[in-house]
């Protein structure tokens, strides 16, 4: 698959290659999920990403991968979500592929996700970790540099677990040694970092964006007092705050993609922009969550309701690569930071 | 899945280098001492020498095509320059309502008599405008109005009263909705018509009414049998409420939904520790994505697309935020001891803050505009 004009937002995405990708991660759709173990990895339905090129959509085509941009995989990680399709497509491809790439490691089709260490060489909630069978590790080194490698995963100590939504994670610790690893710039493990931030950031617009079309769906034809409920003007507040908080996610969302897809993009704007998303699609879930489950009623809460395959991400994923509060006080150092006189121009360019 | 929102858009350089103009002006200006950076200028900041000086950039009538004296310029240019405006908190309420919604509703639904006539002086930053829709019994409930249209040799007569006009005393003309044919309760929208009002006609009454800080901002304005000649009758008679509807995207989705209390919340940036950096933030985050989403809209209008919807989102959730800011402003800052210029600031703006929600159609009936996009109504 080659992409010859490169889009810079979703919307730009070639209509088809949607359809396409709809159309694959809905024929497993929705990923089973057992509120105990949480949910397995569809090995079957990653295999046949991979063969159509969906698995490693942004790595280049010498690298085995489609040469696509973020946002044919924004697009991709959009979909995703709103199946409730569980997979690594981001860790894999946008964090751990790119991670190597840019460190100038060769690349394969193995399964992959990345861990930034502590000095301690340890790691919380790594996802994927107890799926994947490598993992592209980033420490601090003892001389004030960093390092990054491509390890087994076998070969790191791990503590299996899930986040809210059931997908695994992990904490993991390995044994450093930093010559093992190559040098890279602590510029790379930051925007490493904004990368991993962000995509949680589109996960959640997704997400929120299906919650809607379910609320929509459910208000229009659950009857009480003899008219759907959906007439009932409280019930329909809800919905438009649902329906106005997620276009503001998704404005968010949009604008950070696009900084992102930027070559060489000033790091400070980059961190500013995904913190306006993160900020956003934080605050948005809140509101979404709240306002979806109070119009579903008892069904929402149920395990046998589709709700929770949206909402439960939604939260898991805000409160994953840093809390909304600490997003906020990202935007707020960046603000303060131009102060006053320098506001407007970092917000409108 | 549902989007209500248009496409998103960047800036183009040349958007990028208009940017910069406007803003070295403003700056300008403001080392100038020509005005004070403050909030809700756009509908309380009258300086008409202000609005001429922009006028003598080029920055009024921007979209009105060069033939009826404007400048032709694109939907987006002009977002780019109003938005730099209010966020710099310029004093742009004299030309405000004139540049925005008269020229774009003289643009589709006046007489060509009537382009010439106004057009080119609403470019030069001299001709003022108000808005005669709301009434004593009229507020959400537009179609309700009684101001009564009756025809006479040459033109028509009205009787009515017009209220919270803003900027009447200052304007020169308004658009009044009127009823021109009796009230057929079945079809509510029909029989009503607009006319072009001259506000210093024979029968024109306009008294103020103060705000609560004492501010003189409203007004009332009655008509006793105010005559209208023919040629000022607005579009066609009994299209009234489709004309007054139609416009309704540009009014909603503008950067004046969203930055009416941007300079306190820059404000509130250089206050030193506030201790409320997290809502800050969430605040500053929230404007810049309401950036994107009214910029998205300009360019979907620009296109002639249908963004009622999504105008509807813009401005509930931007005129709620504008309300957050001054609130939090409030809750952040006191009388004594404090900065006396924040204060200020904060208090003119919690003052005001009422009205955000109210003001261009109530965040409930935006909401159920949104409600009705999404099938519910
Ligand atoms: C600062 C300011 C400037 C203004 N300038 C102008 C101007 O220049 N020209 C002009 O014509 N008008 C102007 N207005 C008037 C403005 O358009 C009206 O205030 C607005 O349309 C609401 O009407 P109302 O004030 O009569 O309130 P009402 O319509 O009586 O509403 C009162 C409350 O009831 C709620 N409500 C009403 N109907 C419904 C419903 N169907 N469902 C749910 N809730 C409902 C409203 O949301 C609101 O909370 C201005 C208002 C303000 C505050």
């Amino acid at each position: 698959m080659t992409t010859i004009d490169t889009p810079v937002s979703i919307a730009e995405v070639d209509p088809d290659l949607i359809a396409t990708m709809r159309e694959v991660l809905s024929s497993s759709a929705p990923t089973p999920r057992d509120p105990d173990t949480g949910v397995e990895f569809d090995q079957a339905l990653w295999d046949q990403l991979d063969e159509l090129g969906l698995a490693r959509l942004t790595g280049s085509e010498e690298s085995g991968g489609s040469g696509a941009g973020w946002a044919e995989s924004a697009a991709l990680l959009t979909q995703a979500a709103s199946l409730a399709v569980a997979l690594p497509l981001a860790e894999h491809d946008l964090l751990a592929g790119w991670l190597l790439t840019s460190a100038g490691l060769p690349v394969d089709a193995d399964l992959r996700s990345v861990a930034v260490l502590d000095a301690d060489g340890s790691a919380r909630a790594v996802p994927w970790a107890p799926v994947v069978s490598r993992i592209v590790l980033a420490w601090p080194a003892g001389d004030g540099g960093w390092r990054v490698a491509d390890v087994p995963a076998t070969s790191v100590k791990l503590t299996a677990d899930t986040n809210l939504a059931g997908e695994p994670r992990g904490e993991i610790t390995a044994t450093l040694d930093d010559s093992e690893g190559v040098p890279v710039p602590e510029d790379l493990i930051r925007r490493l970092q904004l990368r991993a931030a962000l995509v949680r950031a589109v996960q959640v617009a997704g997400a929120l964006e299906r919650t809607l079309d379910l609320v929509t769906e459910h208000v229009t034809t659950r009857v009480q007092f003899g008219r759907p409920i959906g007439k009932f003007q409280a019930v329909q507040h809800l919905v438009a705050d649902i329906a106005a908080e997620t276009s503001l996610a998704r404005a968010a969302v949009d604008a950070a993609v696009r900084t992102v897809a930027t070559p060489d993009v000033d790091l400070a704007e980059l961190r500013f922009r995904v913190a306006v998303a993160r900020s956003c699609a934080g605050h948005a879930a809140s509101v979404v969550v709240r306002n979806s489950h109070q119009a579903l009623g008892a069904i929402g809460t149920t395990l046998e309701h589709d709700l929770h395959r949206f909402t439960l991400p939604a939260l898991a994923w805000r409160a994953e690569y840093g809390s909304t509060a600490s997003w906020d006080r990202v935007v707020a150092d960046s603000a303060l930071s131009v102060g006053s006189d320098g506001l407007w121009e970092l917000i409108a360019g | 899945m549902t989007s209500l929102l248009p496409p998103p858009v960047a800036d183009t350089p040349e958007l990028r280098t208009l940017r910069r103009d406007v803003r070295t002006f403003v700056a300008g200006q403001v080392a100038a001492g020509a005005f004070t950076p403050d909030v809700d200028t756009w509908l309380n900041g009258f300086d008409p020498a202000f609005s001429r000086a922009l006028a003598e950039q080029g920055w009024l009538g921007m979209t009105i095509p060069t033939e009826y004296g404007g400048h032709g310029r694109t939907f987006l240019e002009r977002f780019v320059v109003t938005e730099e405006l209010l966020a710099a908190g310029a004093p742009v309420a004299a030309h405000w309502i004139a540049d925005r919604q008269a020229a774009p509703s003289l643009l589709k639904f006046g007489t060509e008599e009537q382009k010439q006539r106004f057009l080119p002086r609403i470019t030069r930053g001299e001709l003022f405008w108000a808005i005669g829709m709301s009434e004593p019994d009229s507020g959400s409930d537009l179609a309700s109005v009684r101001t009564r249209a009756v025809q006479v040799d040459g033109g028509w007569r009205l009787t009515g009263t017009k209220v919270w006009t803003s900027g009447a005393h200052h304007a020169h003309a308004f658009f009044a909705l009127a009823r021109s044919a009796p009230l057929d309760p079945a079809h509510r929208h029909d029989g009503l018509s607009q006319f072009i009002v001259m506000l210093d006609s024979p029968g024109v009454e306009i008294r103020p009414i103060h705000s609560m800080n004492g501010a003189h901002h409203f007004n009332e304005v009655h008509f006793e049998d105010v005559f209208v000649p023919d040629d000022l009758v607005m579009g066609e008679i009994g299209q009234g409420w489709h004309q007054v509807t139609s416009e309704l995207s540009y009014e909603r989705s503008g950067p004046e939904r969203f930055l009416s209390s941007y300079q306190l919340l820059a404000a509130l940036v250089d206050a030193p520790s506030t201790g409320a950096d997290q809502q800050i933030g969430q605040y500053v985050a929230r404007t810049a994505a309401l950036h994107e989403m009214s910029n998205s809209v300009a360019s979907a209008l620009e296109h002639h697309h249908d963004v009622s919807s999504a105008a509807a989102v813009v401005k509930v959730l931007g005129t709620a935020l504008e309300g957050d800011v001054a609130d939090l402003g409030d809750v952040l800052t006191e009388d004594d001891p404090g900065d006396p210029q924040l204060r200020a600031l904060v208090t003119r703006a919690v003052m005001h803050r009422p009205g955000f929600t109210l003001r261009g159609g109530t965040s409930e009936v935006l909401r159920g505009v949104i409600a009705r996009e999404l099938g519910l109504r």
